[in-house]
């Protein structure tokens, strides 16, 4: 595959800053010495805290859940900033990491889900870095767990069993391991074995890639290989080359790039390779000066950053929005899902949410029913494969991304793109329906994640799964539909007061799954109150404002589907 | 509630914002947005207030039916919407 698509953008931009980047680009120029080149550090620290919760946790976004992911990021880079532009952090963010603790020793993204190494790495870093506290003890048994056959280490000590190794999993648990002890702690692997396991992780060129079998080596690999080596107080068979494959990363009057081929500088290469050199004790002083040019031209106008040129900043949540609302023409349609279509990384099939980010389920979804890859067989098998072969966890269900835990969101969106690339094995499909299962709190209701509340886009995600898979009865959804039916117009995700866009959308989903009546004149009545004045959609009746090209997507989809050409609504999952 | 007095009921509004915006909200004018004028006021905020209004007065709002972003988008308008209201439950 080229890259070149990717050079200019003919994806639809946000505009927003995403919490991701300005992580990356905060924690770049810290290692680079020159935090104080940032012009106007209280407008990051004023995006940061806009993300924090009232239960003390952070979200990607605003408004959606907390976890442990969010939670690190947003107060690490808080940590960063310069006195006086940090914001407030503290005890609350230390109560709410201590929610999502497992009692297995792990941590989980958010209370409730299982432990994995991901969730766990943000939490022991912010309890220790942040909040000056100590994890559990119960912890070094769970990381132990991790170690698979190979010698690598895995997502959680049941992919281990798997023998899924990852060089990702081995930095987030030997950096778990390394900040809980200050790395003097007796070390709970098989010390030669892993490390043997990492080094081989490098290519002949220098570069590292993230697991056996992987044919392109990454500069995200590179960094998080050459960091855990650090930690254990080794170095890759060849730091020479290692640093030589990394500056080869540099572009020419700019920044790094992510891999052999690929064309544009972004806030991701620049935190990978900036932090590679650094772990490697490679000089840093003739590039900086480029490097810190280069991340402060990604700030964008809300106060953190996106992970390019804030122009040219498409993604694939937005574009594909645009694509199913049909704001395209034919031209800037194709274009669209070209650019699309290059947001795959080369060593996971399914589609990323930015470029250069892992491979995302629910994003793949979206950008699959925009019409991505509709004609290209062999990617729509290479993304089956993904699904099956590669992330599927083993309870069966699937997270955001590889090694992420289990959710329903993710678990149905999967269901649905196994059905629609027809890749689907008998022991990936039993899998979904036991994940499914474990997330039943009584007959017919669901949670997102086992043990969780019940809701009724659980429920109605739960049962589509099923029907994809094992079969689902269809009055089960009836029954749902009926809990959760807002008398004036609309559902409700909890009861059956305040209805929602999402809730609504999804109530018109399953009902033409399992082909249920439903009351147009209700959906109408609905779809009016959250109607705005710009001709988009709000969230819920609550607000005046549209909710962004997510819901105004969704609002517009449910416009055609009640329009009398009746288009067919295209099961999307967000939340 | 025994009479339907415009002050009294902004009074006792008022105080619902005051308990969660504090210093904000003393100052906040009758028709201003409190979207605007209250930082952090966002959807799930303004459940709250919604929720919170329908405690203190007694009623259940209709989402829906109700066009709550336009009666509960300031202070008056909130106000004259729960005097409509306690006078329907007078009726």
């Amino acid at each position: 595959m080229t890259y070149d698509v990717l050079r200019n953008s003919s994806g639809v931009v946000s505009g927003e800053s995403d919490l991701w980047c300005t992580y990356a680009a905060v924690r770049t120029l810290t290692w680079l010495g020159r935090i104080g080149d940032l012009p106007t550090p209280g407008t990051v620290g004023g995006f940061l805290a806009s993300r924090q919760n009232s239960d003390g946790g952070y979200a990607w976004s605003a408004g959606m859940t907390s976890d442990a992911w969010a939670t690190y990021y947003c107060t690490q880079a808080m940590a960063d900033l310069p006195e006086g532009s940090r914001g407030t952090v503290g005890k609350p963010s230390s109560a709410w990491v201590w929610s999502a603790a497992h009692e297995d020793g792990g941590f989980a993204m958010m209370p409730g889900q299982a432990s994995d190494v991901w969730a766990t790495y943000y939490a022991v870093r912010t309890l220790v870095e942040i909040c000056d506290e100590r994890p559990p003890e119960a912890l070094f048994d769970w990381l132990a767990a991790l170690q698979a056959k190979d010698g690598g280490l895995a997502w959680s000590p049941a992919h281990a069993k798997d023998g899924a190794s990852d060089v990702r999993a081995c930095y987030y648990a030997i950096t778990a391991w390394s900040t809980a002890t200050g790395g003097q702690g007796p070390l709970p692997w098989d010390r030669e074995r892993l490390t043997n396991w990492l080094k081989d992780r490098q290519g002949a060129a220098g570069g590292f890639t993230f697991q056996e079998g992987d044919g392109t080596d990454c500069l995200w690999a590179t960094f998080r290989a050459t960091s855990a080596l650090r930690r254990l107080d080794e170095a890759p068979r060849d730091p020479e080359r290692c640093v030589a494959w990394i500056r080869g990363r540099l572009r020419p009057g700019g920044s790094f790039t992510r891999w052999p081929g690929y064309p544009v500088p972004d806030v991701w290469a620049a935190f990978c390779g900036v932090g590679a050199l650094r772990e490697l004790g490679a000089g840093l002083e003739d590039l900086a000066d480029r490097v810190v040019e280069a991340v402060l031209s990604f700030r964008t106008g809300q106060g953190g950053f996106t992970y390019r040129t804030p122009g040219l900043a498409s993604d694939v949540l937005t574009t594909s929005a645009h694509l199913l609302a049909g704001h395209f023409s034919d031209t800037g349609e194709r274009d669209a899902l070209r650019w699309m279509e290059s947001c795959v990384l080369p060593n996971e099939q399914g589609v990323m949410y930015m470029p250069g980010r892992g491979s995302e389920v629910r994003c793949t979804l979206w950008a699959l029913s925009a019409g991505a890859f509709r004609d290209d067989d062999t990617a729509r098998a290479g993304i089956a494969d993904w699904l099956a072969g590669s992330i599927q966890n083993p309870d069966g269900g699937f997270g955001y991304w590889e090694g992420r835990a289990s959710d329903m969101v993710s678990t149905s969106a999967a269901a649905e793109i196994l059905h629609w690339t027809g890749g689907s094995s008998a022991a990936s499909l039993r899998g979904i329906a036991e994940y499914v299962a474990a997330c039943e709190t009584a007959p017919g209701q669901y949670a997102n994640v086992p043990g969780g509340r019940p809701t009724l886009r659980a429920a109605l995600q739960a049962l589509r799964a099923l029907h994809r898979t094992v079969g689902a009865d269809g009055a089960r959804v009836g029954d749902a539909l009926a809990r959760h039916r807002v008398r004036g117009g609309g559902y409700a995700n909890e009861g059956n007061r305040v209805p929602d866009l999402l809730s609504s959308y999804e109530a018109a989903v399953a009902a033409d799954t399992f082909g249920l009546e439903w009351d147009a004149g209700h959906l109408t009545t609905f779809l009016d109150s959250v109607r705005t004045a710009d001709g988009g959609f709000a969230w819920t009746p609550l607000m005046a404002t549209s909710g962004g090209p997510l819901a105004d997507c969704l609002g517009r989809r449910l416009e055609l589907r009640l329009s009398p050409g009746q288009h067919g609504l295209p099961p999307l999952a967000l939340s | 509630m025994h009479t339907v007095d415009r002050t009294e009921i902004s009074i006792r509004v008022l105080a619902l914002l005051e308990k969660r915006f504090g210093d904000a909200a003393r100052s906040l004018a009758p028709d201003a947005d409190l979207s605007d004028a209250l930082p952090g006021f966002d959807s799930l905020v303004a459940l709250e207030y919604v929720t919170a209004v329908e405690g203190e007065f007694g009623f259940e709002v209709d989402f829906v039916g109700d066009d709550v972003r336009y009666w509960f988008s300031t202070l008056a308008r909130t106000t004259e919407y729960v005097r409509e209201r306690v006078e329907d439950q007078a009726a």
